[in-house]
């Protein structure tokens, strides 16, 4: 026993002096070419959400291409260190952690699903690290104050539906916030490049009121954040629109018969059916409408599963006319944007999609501002994105505060409608490439 | 004293690393392993010791980590309330679930467990208007440097060993034991063989729960799905504890360490070691290893996992002096 | 009226196809006392071999049985003779070191299938994917309509096969006394390979019959084990009769708990009926039925 408790402390010990020891590979010896300089991104590379991961990975690299073509960072070429989250916040932290310390990062970008971005977000303000979001969706990742105590004051009196005069309450209570988050906020350097999902339905709204002017609706959704904050949204834009919503339901993803839902969708028969999916769950849902036979006076998607080639390969003609919010799409007449989509599919033979696009946008923000900034130091770093004001494939870049948000690049989102298999912008109509198709024969359409 | 040189040797390097190590990435690792050890021994209490095996150890691990989370969300206490609530709790769910579930035996207790697992996780989903649903529960870390967190978890973890070594070394030990040996020989003995599964369950159940306590302390951010993982948490306990060597004292604790460090030196593809030498060589066949062993670590983690149980069935400690002659055999 | 019997259809015609998912791993767990957590997984893999059978050489997924359940069988057979059988050899503590080993197994086959195919998500249309019929107002998806009638044919074919032949009489002995049967000069271990093979030759049909109208991709497999465990217990260990009766009982659960109660609560309802079963029947429908 004791020569075996030697024998494991020796192994433990040296276990430890390994690690300690293991080399710094941001150390790697340079020739000729100056020193790069290093931006971690942590993106889900295995696990459940890799398909995602996996698009962003390559829309990463294909913009960092560009950038180094075009002199990199001041002469010293980008480089960008992707590191595996596989979809779980404490392995994220690894990651994150890891490119910090080892990598010697200047900046982290990335992060995809909300669990792992809010993780890291944590390691970020915590270090008052520049880490630039581009797809994790979640309110909170761009609102310090909802942290503080008051803020959770004023999440509950929100959800606690009280009728009685709350408006004053919380703008008292928001100050107060605002006073405690002062701490956190000198050192936020969180900045996010896409909407958050409470704002994924705006550009339905005037669709809607312009155009379908339905009386009531069905609000069906996957049991996720995505899901439900998606749904969620929709009902305050249903009740700012004065529709009736029905019903309200969500679902476990990974559902194989929708039947017994829609069946009571088709009996309440409403006016339009929203529904707030990933693909998958999409076009199961529009497969097994057109088997019921439901025919509402619009199918709405809200964003992600209804706007990828997936869904319509997968529910075929069951897909068609279906709108659909989103947050990009190539015939958007941004700098680039067309360009990206082609290149996109030349180089990998395959399609991308908004994430890409986001991913692909980030880049050129990650440049734009370490070429802005006077050192690599995070508060300079932090300045700089601040004074960002660009243009990119995803539209014009710029960080600012409103609500309760800070450092949160506001873009409009738009509407797409699946027309003979291709999915077109519809609306705004300013920037539609095809008038939409409304109202819609359901049965003529799915013949 | 002898019998515990072994454990004082390793909880003295133990509380002496973070002042060799001074490094935020090795500093996350540790407490999560250390995390681990703690998930790991009260498994094994349950497991290796008293013969219940349990596939749903998420269930005590996110009720704890809950209960650390909503304290702070709803009352606005520090989450660190979490660490004596969190245990709380969870031996509430615990107990009435034992108190039903134990009149099961074998495999479908197991799977009892397991549907505890899942029906606690689709509660905290469904339940959005007091646990926030996916949306999960956000707070901030009320420290900057890792030290105190590791020292926590250090604590926690020395505890949990301690605290498994103390029942062991008490007569309910000897009970568990006869239980796992053979339920109806202890029971015709006279042994109150339900009341005793109901003690071992609990204290697992409260060590877990001051593990999801800690996790949500240490990481800031939960939600149903992370905290009530089936594949994460409860799986990834029994992995730790036959990894380590069930029915032993220190196997958890080995086995958590070998799970942790093996997972993220798969994943980082030997912290970076044959990244950056295939960067600094530039050879082309090493860049290769190295882009595919970024792509394929989990199935080189899954690999492992069957390697392990296929050759050393009794886990690190349990097969140790098998190792230990293997090693000398080479040699 | 319409909306009570769409219910019911919709339920029934699930439950065939949890029928068929189930009705692998209660042989399993039947006859070795096997937990196998790979047994979705396996069924994804089976899956996939049915894609690319779709894919490349244009194979109705129907047809393509036939190559992918004798390549399953073979692939299940191994897995329990290397892997799983050397387990059984060696003394330890708990018997659950075959579980753990599945789990193994199960991240294994998952992320092969991923350097393999990638994350993208997979799916095969072919004519009849969304064909349906209507009776009295009521829809009738055609291949679920398919899948039932063969999951039911699969059931009774099971059941001759267990009781009538050689091979059949030789596995019931197995699992209700390995050494007996032993003793009575059956080469149990090979038994053990072949029910395995056997096991995961009927999920990998099930997989295919599910593909037409559903979809695929690498982590596609936990859910389906975490189903099979439910109809396995409610079916009783072992029981092929039993398969198909607590297939259809989850769908019809899962179905009226969708639309009467909601349908975030369709996994819960699953998990309900399991505990109750399992602390109020154990034993499942077998210990009604008998058989």
């Amino acid at each position: 026993m004791k020569n075996s408790s030697l024998l494991i402390s020796l192994l433990l010990s040296g276990l430890l002096t390994i690690v300690s020891c293991s080399p710094n590979d941001s150390k790697t010896p340079s020739t000729d070419q100056p020193d790069p300089v290093n931006v971690g991104i942590v993106l889900p590379l295995t696990g459940k959400h890799a398909k995602f991961g996996e698009i962003e990975k390559l829309s990463f690299e294909l913009a960092l291409e560009k950038v180094n073509a075009e002199g990199g960072i001041n002469g010293r070429p980008l480089k960008l260190i992707f590191e595996d989250t596989t979809g779980k916040p404490d392995i994220g932290r690894s990651a994150a952690e890891k490119l910090i310390t080892q990598n010697e990062v200047v900046m982290l970008g990335g992060g995809y699903s909300s669990s792992v971005t809010a993780a890291i977000a944590g390691v970020a303000i915590n270090k008052g690290f520049p880490f630039l979001v581009n797809t994790g969706s979640a309110d909170i990742i761009t609102e310090p104050t909802a942290h503080t105590p008051s803020g959770k004051k004023i999440d509950r009196l929100k959800k606690s539906n009280k009728s009685d005069d709350i408006t004053t309450k919380i703008a008292e209570l928001t100050k107060k916030a605002e006073k405690e988050a002062e701490s956190i906020l000198s050192r936020y350097a969180i900045f996010r490049l896409n909407p958050p999902v409470s704002e994924y339905a705006n550009g339905i709204e005037s669709f809607l009121a312009q155009v379908v002017k339905p009386q009531t609706a069905v609000i069906l959704n996957e049991n996720s954040l995505f899901g439900t904050k998606g749904a969620a949204s929709f009902q305050k834009t249903c009740a700012r629109l004065g529709v009736r919503v029905l019903l309200k339901e969500s679902y476990d993803q990974g559902a194989i018969d929708f039947k017994p839902i829609l069946a009571k969708v088709k009996d309440l028969d409403p006016d339009i059916v929203y529904m707030s999916s990933y693909v998958l769950d999409a076009s199961l849902l529009m497969k097994q409408s057109m088997e019921l036979g439901l025919n509402p006076k619009m199918f709405i998607g809200g964003g992600a599963g209804f706007t990828l080639p997936e869904f319509y390969t997968a529910a075929g003609k069951a897909a068609e006319k279906v709108i659909s919010a989103t947050l990009w799409h190539q015939s958007i007449p941004f700098p680039g944007a067309m360009e990206y989509y082609d290149d996109f599919a030349k180089r990998y033979n395959r399609e991308t999609e908004y994430h890409g696009a986001e991913a692909y946008a980030a880049t050129f923000v990650i440049a734009d501002a370490l070429r802005r900034a006077k050192s690599f130091s995070p508060e300079e770093i932090r300045d700089a994105l601040l004074k960002t004001d660009m243009e990119t494939i995803f539209g014009p870049v710029k960080f600012i505060s409103y609500g309760a948000k800070v450092h949160q690049n506001r873009l409009p989102t738009y509407v797409v409608q699946w027309i003979d298999g291709k999915l077109t912008m519809i609306w705004p109509e300013n920037l539609a490439k095809q008038k939409y198709v409304y109202p819609v024969n359901w049965p003529e359409e799915r013949k | 004293m002898k019998k515990h040189t072994f454990g004082i040797v390793i909880a003295g390097i133990l509380a002496v690393a973070p002042l060799l190590i001074d490094n935020d990435y090795y500093l996350h690792l540790m407490i999560l392993a250390l995390m681990w050890v703690v998930i790991g021994s009260a498994w094994n209490l349950l497991a290796g010791y008293t013969g219940q095996v349990s596939f749903g150890d998420a269930a005590f691990f996110g009720t704890g980590a809950y209960t650390a989370g909503l304290l702070h969300d709803h009352l606005g206490w520090s989450p660190w309330w979490g660490l004596l609530f969190g245990p709380i709790t969870a031996i509430m769910v615990a107990v009435p679930f034992g108190w039903i579930c134990f009149r099961l035996r074998g495999a479908y207790f197991a799977l009892a467990t397991l549907a505890l697992n899942e029906v606690m996780r689709h509660t905290a989903t469904i339940m959005d208007g007091f646990t926030s649903g996916m949306a999960g529960v956000m707070i901030l870390q009320s420290f900057t440097s890792k030290i105190p967190y590791y020292y926590i978890a250090l604590a926690l973890a020395i505890l949990s060993v301690v605290c498994v070594m103390a029942v062991m070394g008490h007569r309910s030990g000897y009970y568990f034991l006869s239980i796992r040996e053979d339920q109806d020989a202890a029971e015709s003995l006279g042994i109150d063989t339900h009341f005793y599964k109901m003690i071992s369950l609990a204290i697992a159940a409260g060590l877990t729960g001051v593990a999801g306590a800690l996790y949500m302390n240490y990481m800031g951010f939960i939600d149903p799905e992370v905290v009530f993982s089936l594949h994460d948490i409860s799986i990834m306990a029994i992995l730790v504890g036959i990894v380590g060597g069930v029915g032993t004292i220190y196997g958890p604790a080995i086995g958590a360490f070998v799970m942790v460090l093996a997972q993220e030196l798969f994943r980082t593809g030997g912290f970076g070691v044959i990244t950056s030498l295939a960067e600094s060589t530039g050879n082309a066949s090493m860049i290769t290893i190295a882009n595919n062993m970024t792509q394929a670590h989990t199935l080189g983690f899954g690999i492992l996992v069957v390697l392990v149980i296929r050759f050393m069935p009794n886990g690190i400690a349990g097969d140790w002096e098998m190792l230990v002659k293997a090693v000398t055999k080479k040699r | 009226m319409e909306l009570l019997l769409q219910t019911l259809v919709s339920g029934l015609l699930k439950g065939g196809v949890y029928a068929l998912i189930g009705m692998g791993m209660t042989l399993i767990m039947g006859v070795m006392g096997v937990i196998n957590l790979a047994h979705g997984q396996i069924m994804m893999v089976a899956m996939y071999i049915t894609y690319s059978l779709f894919a490349i050489f244009g194979i109705d997924p129907y047809l393509s049985m036939a190559i992918g359940a004798p390549t399953i069988f073979v692939l299940g057979a191994a897995i329990q003779r290397y892997l799983l059988n050397p387990l059984m050899r060696i003394e330890t503590i708990l018997p659950e070191n075959q579980v753990l080993m599945t789990v193994g197994i199960g991240m294994v086959l998952t992320e092969s299938m991923r350097i393999i195919f990638t994350s993208d998500y997979k799916s095969v249309q072919v004519s009849y994917s969304n064909a349906v019929f209507f009776l009295g107002g009521v829809s009738f998806s055609m291949p679920l309509v398919i899948d039932f009638f063969l999951a039911v044919a699969m059931t009774c074919a099971l059941f001759w096969f267990l009781i009538r032949t050689d091979m059949g009489r030789s596995i019931r002995a197995t699992a209700q006394d390995k050494e007996a049967a032993t003793l009575m000069g059956i080469d149990t271990e090979r038994i053990t390979w072949i029910t395995f093979g056997i096991g995961s030759a009927i999920v990998a049909m099930a997989g295919a019959m599910l593909l037409p109208i559903f979809y695929l991709y690498p982590d596609i497999g936990g859910p389906f084990t975490r189903k099979a465990f439910v109809i396995c217990i409610l079916g009783g260990l072992g029981s092929t009769v039993g398969a198909i009766f607590g297939g259809i009982t989850l769908g019809l659960a899962e179905a009226f708990g969708a639309t009467y109660i909601a349908m975030e609560f369709e996994d819960m309802i699953g998990l309900v009926i399991f505990i109750i079963v399992l602390l109020f029947l154990p034993g499942g429908f077998k210990r009604l039925t008998g058989v």
